[in-house]
């Protein structure tokens, strides 16, 4: 007789946290779908049902590993848990004695409901250095909500608790419909969808709702603050703005309108190609048709302009009143287990801490509380060690980090690296000591995706493969050996206290799944209560929504948001645009892969066997390309290959790559596959955003030539481009 | 009754998760898929890009089911066309006579396991049990009706109750797939196809597809005002451990 067991648990392949249902049969998982009884109704994506195919996946990494030849050898001697987490407590130990805590360095992905073992843990050794890819998504938005409003976290209000949904909605640089990302859940998006006027699309790509928005505009990447600005000037000369609450919540008006001033229409149109009555028509829609909400993607916030042009997006927001209305944009109440980051917030940082953050003198948004990570490379390169020991956990950086070249160089010259991850890739074989962890279906744990209206569990399904454990239990493991008073008895105690807040406890909070805020115990308006502020206003220093910026002010920053162009541009670098014609923009989602993440499970590759890049028709004839030619793209960096897909939905000026790629299949020497498809080859990081240091990933210039068949025979590539699909299961 | 399935271009952002929850209902082969996206992209303004899911139509008139000698592909009393894969001599005329192609031919070579060189993952094992794929016949996409058939004994409505409800229309993000009952007016499919002008793709073959499409521009919403049961969340107010807080914070609730 066989024992079937359906498991209630939660999916976090992406930022989504949708339910689901694991059908478990004598311990093996025979069936998956979405969970009906759960926020997301019983529907998710492929990229979550797939996860099947990481259980008894060849990739994975099964056991604790100490790295026994050069780094990129690939040659490694396994190791007990034991010996792993006693050598690297002592290398940790030994760096914080000899040269200071803050050269350990602890490194992360984006963020996955870990996020707080790693700054737990960082603030527990003593160190602020945290390494996350925060500042080139999501961070800077959180930031400058909190500078502007106060309060940090603002979010598109698609769920119609306060009566109404949004009647407006614009998606700027984003696709939430194919991955639910930051905080927001693609699901709730295009429900919202049902009951919206106007349908706004910002993007330098047809995708299928610009297909059938209200109004799609395609700038030119990294022309997006010029674009806000713009349709800032327009609402403010047609006389379109929210009276009252400009005038009784708002501080900067005129300022900002002086600023505004500056950016009259036709001069937006030329730097942003996009027609006149377009950006006219979007601002007034905007404007009129209340409330709104504007959809930030993480593309805006990997240009070195992206402070100032989330700044005039946020203004953007506020001059239309769109600040916590129903359907616009507001901050949540959260769970009753109130903010699961006070789980680090409760270690504070001290001064002595924060004034050894590697790049917090320059980028003073960005410091908060992780360091800039393009700083520790140069420094690197520059013959420092500012970092003696660094533990990466899930994280790429080889890959997302601009110019990898030099990365690859800077991360050689580090003493001792560790990774913890599921799967082998360019930071495990980069690494000393390689940790295995276990996917979500193989863990009890707490999810949460920065402050959303709710927190969820992951319950355990199966057993890890091999030795793989969860985060948790590896960083209560690894604490406890580094700082025992900030750490628990086990993982169970450690749930618990991040439940503490709630009279509820991890078993209970696992059988409910759930814990939330929503429907009628969401609070809008806050800023008319005492909520924030006795007698009402926003928690800033002026006490309301501050256009003109007071903080940055004091800060040295320009108080009022502009348009720079990116460091490389046809109009910032014309000459180099001789060389280099078409702008590169990198990065657009994928539906079957979240970042760096999924080229190794069958099922997701095979919709994309390899990155593809798009050109429109009229430029490949130019440029003699046929759609599925692999093509070289060339920057003043390197030079990459991608396959061509000739795309009429894209500016003919204009070509798009497929970002975060490396080949899981391919050896360990050349670090996975790293230098021969990645377009961090090709971007720079020379030209960072003044408040949090982003570099310019998504707007850059290249050029573009085919690739000679005899090329991709090159021994340097394996057999990556010759045998028949590289004879991997991916060949369908 | 005729089983039928309503497509929403509109909505479709061909994210590929249809396809993902059929091959994990059906235990599909590596090489394998039933149901398709065929990517449309265009340089006229406003119809740069589209997706059209496309599996089975379940003809009405199927020239799958008139073709085949062995008396393997049958139509069903509720219009569903299936394999009988017993019964199956893999001459693959079926794949022939199908003008819409949405039949495949299952050949040991498309299932090399997950992981061709490595064990066979214990899912695919298991599937081997639970859902055999026989090697030399002719597979597509059957509208889960095992599924609506163990529902439907349960007295659950395909189309309203998701244990009776086809894999890919469950887990559709979008909601861009509808399924229920063509010839009950009443049913949501009717409706849709009436309401939105529900078109059958080549009806010119004359094979009467149970598979309809509809298009239109998104926005437009004759209202933003959320339904109660959206007010008040009432499908996530039993998930709920706020209550106690809500008093205590707002004194309401
Ligand atoms: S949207 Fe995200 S959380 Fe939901 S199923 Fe897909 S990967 Fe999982
Ligand atoms: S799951 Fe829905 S949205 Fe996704 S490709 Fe299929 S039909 Fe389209
Ligand atoms: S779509 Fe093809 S396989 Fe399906 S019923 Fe019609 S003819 Fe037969
Ligand atoms: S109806 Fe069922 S068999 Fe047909 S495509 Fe959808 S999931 Fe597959």
């Amino acid at each position: 007789m066989s024992e079937k067991k359906i498991i209630k648990t939660t999916c976090k392949s992406c930022h989504g946290g949708c339910g689901v249902l694991v059908e478990v049969t004598d311990g093996v998982i025979t069936h998956i779908e979405g969970n009906p009884d759960s926020m997301t109704r019983g529907t998710m994506c492929a990229k979550g049902l797939s996860s099947i195919q990481h259980i008894d996946n060849p990739y994975r990494i099964k056991y604790p590993y100490k790295r026994v030849g050069e780094k990129g050898e690939g040659k490694w001697k396994q190791i007990s848990w034991d010996e792993a987490l006693d050598t690297i407590a002592a290398k940790v130990k030994e760096a914080s004695e000899k040269y200071g805590a803050h050269t350990v360095a602890t490194s992360q992905g984006t963020g996955r409901g870990y996020n707080r073992y790693t700054h737990r843990f960082s603030r527990s050794m003593g160190s602020a250095n945290v390494i996350s890819p925060g500042y080139i998504c999501h961070s800077p938005r959180i930031g400058l909500y909190g500078l502007i409003t106060g309060y940090g976290r603002l979010y598109c209000d698609y769920h119609g608790w306060g009566g109404v949904f949004p009647k407006t909605q614009i998606s700027w640089a984003k696709q939430l419909e194919i991955s639910s990302a930051d905080s927001e859940m693609c699901y709730w998006y295009m429900k919202s969808l049902d009951y919206c006027k106007n349908l706004i699309v910002i993007d330098p790509r047809a995708t299928a709702y610009t297909s059938r928005a209200t109004l799609w505009l395609q700038p030119r990447p990294g022309s997006d603050a010029a674009l806000a600005l713009g349709m800032i000037n327009v609402i403010i000369q047609e006389g379109l703005w929210d009276k009252e609450f400009v005038e009784n919540w708002t501080y900067g008006f005129d300022k900002l309108k002086e600023r505004a001033a500056e950016y009259p229409v036709e001069k937006v149109s030329e730097i942003t190609w996009v027609p006149k009555e377009k950006i006219i028509e979007a601002a007034r829609l905007f404007a009129i048709d209340t409330p709104g909400c504007i959809q930030i993607g993480s593309s805006l916030e990997r240009q070195a302009n992206c402070g100032q042009t989330l700044r005039a997006i946020i203004d953007l927001m506020g001059i239309t009143g769109n600040i916590e209305r129903p359907g616009s944009m507001v901050s949540w109440v959260l769970p009753e287990t109130g903010l699961i980051e006070d789980v680090f917030n409760e270690i504070p940082l001290t001064d002595e801490m924060r004034s050894h953050i590697y790049g917090g003198d320059k980028f003073k948004m960005g410091a908060a509380r992780t360091c800039n990570p393009d700083t520790i490379i140069r420094e690197f390169i520059k013959g420092e060690k500012p970092v003696r020991v660094w533990i990466s956990v899930g994280g790429q950086q080889i890959v997302h980090m601009a110019n990898t070249n030099q990365v690859v160089e800077g991360l050689k010259k580090v003493d001792f690296m560790v990774q913890v991850d599921q799967f082998w890739g360019p930071m495990a074989e980069m690494s000393d000591i390689v940790l295995p962890a276990a996917h979500w279906l193989e863990i009890d744990d707490i999810y949460d995706m920065h402050p959303r209206w709710c927190i969820e569990a992951h319950n355990k399904c199966v057993d890890p493969p091999g030795e793989a454990k969860s985060d948790a239990w590896i960083f209560n493991e690894l604490g406890k050996r580094v700082a025992p008073e900030y750490w628990f008895k086990d993982v169970e105690t450690l749930l618990d206290h991040q439940l503490r807040k709630a009279p509820i406890k991890w078993k209970k909070f696992s059988d409910n799944i759930i814990s939330g805020c929503y429907g009628p115990d969401q609070v809008y308006y806050k800023y008319k209560t005492d909520y924030w502020r006795k007698g009402g206003g926003f928690p800033t220093p002026t006490g309301k929504m501050e256009l003109y910026s007071t903080v940055l002010e004091n800060l040295g920053y320009d108080p009022l948001p502009y348009f720079e162009e990116p460091g490389e541009s046809p109009y910032s670098t014309p000459e180099l645009a001789k060389e280099y014609p078409l702008v590169l923009t990198t990065g657009f989602r994928s539906p079957f892969y979240f970042l760096a993440q999924y080229r190794n499970i069958p099922w997701l590759r095979s919709f994309m066997e390899y990155p593809t890049m798009q050109i429109n028709p009229e430029t490949a004839k130019k440029l003699g390309i046929k759609d599925g030619d692999f093509v070289w793209i060339e920057s003043p960096r390197g030079k990459i290959i991608q396959k061509a897909r000739l795309f009429p939905g894209i500016d003919p000026r204009v070509v798009a790559a497929t970002a975060n790629w490396f080949y899981p299949e391919a050896s360990s020497k050349g670090f996975r596959g790293v230098f021969i498809s990645n377009p961090n080859i090709l971007t720079n990081d020379a030209h960072q955003d003044p408040m949090y240091g982003s570099p310019d990933l998504t707007c850059l210039l290249c050029k573009v030539y085919k690739c000679k068949p005899e090329e991709l025979k090159d021994p340097k590539f394996g057999d990556i481009f010759t045998k028949e699909h590289g004879g991997r299961p991916w060949a369908w | 009754m005729r089983w039928g399935m309503v497509i929403n271009l509109a909505k479709c952002t061909r994210c590929h998760a249809c396809i993902a929850a059929c091959r994990i209902e059906h235990f599909l082969p590596l090489g394998m898929t039933w149901p398709r996206l065929i990517a449309w992209e265009t340089d006229i303004p406003g119809e740069e890009l589209s997706t059209i899911p496309v599996r089975c139509n379940q003809c009405k008139e199927a020239p799958c089911v008139e073709v085949c000698p062995a008396e393997a592909t049958k139509k069903r009393e509720d219009g569903i066309v299936y394999v009988d894969n017993d019964k199956c001599v893999g001459c693959r005329y079926c794949i022939i006579a199908c003008p819409y192609q949405n039949r495949t031919f299952f050949s040991k070579d498309k299932d090399p396991g997950y992981f061709p060189g490595s064990e066979r993952t214990r899912f695919e094992k298991a599937g081997h049990k639970l859902y055999e794929h026989q090697a030399g016949t002719t597979e597509k996409c059957d509208f889960c009706l095992e599924r609506i058939d163990a529902g439907m004994a349960k007295g659950l409505v395909p189309g309203k109750d998701r244990e009776a409800t086809p894999a890919c229309v469950n887990t559709c993000q979008a909601r861009a797939l509808t399924f229920g009952d063509l010839d009950d007016p009443n049913s949501e499919v009717s409706k849709l196809i009436k309401d939105k002008n529900g078109f059958q793709l080549h009806p010119e073959y004359g094979t009467e597809p149970s598979v309809y499409y509809i298009d239109y521009k998104l926005g437009n919403a004759p209202s933003n005002v959320a339904p109660r049961e959206e007010q008040t969340a009432s499908h996530l107010q039993h998930l709920s451990t706020m209550e106690a807080r809500a008093k205590q914070i707002f004194g309401k609730k």
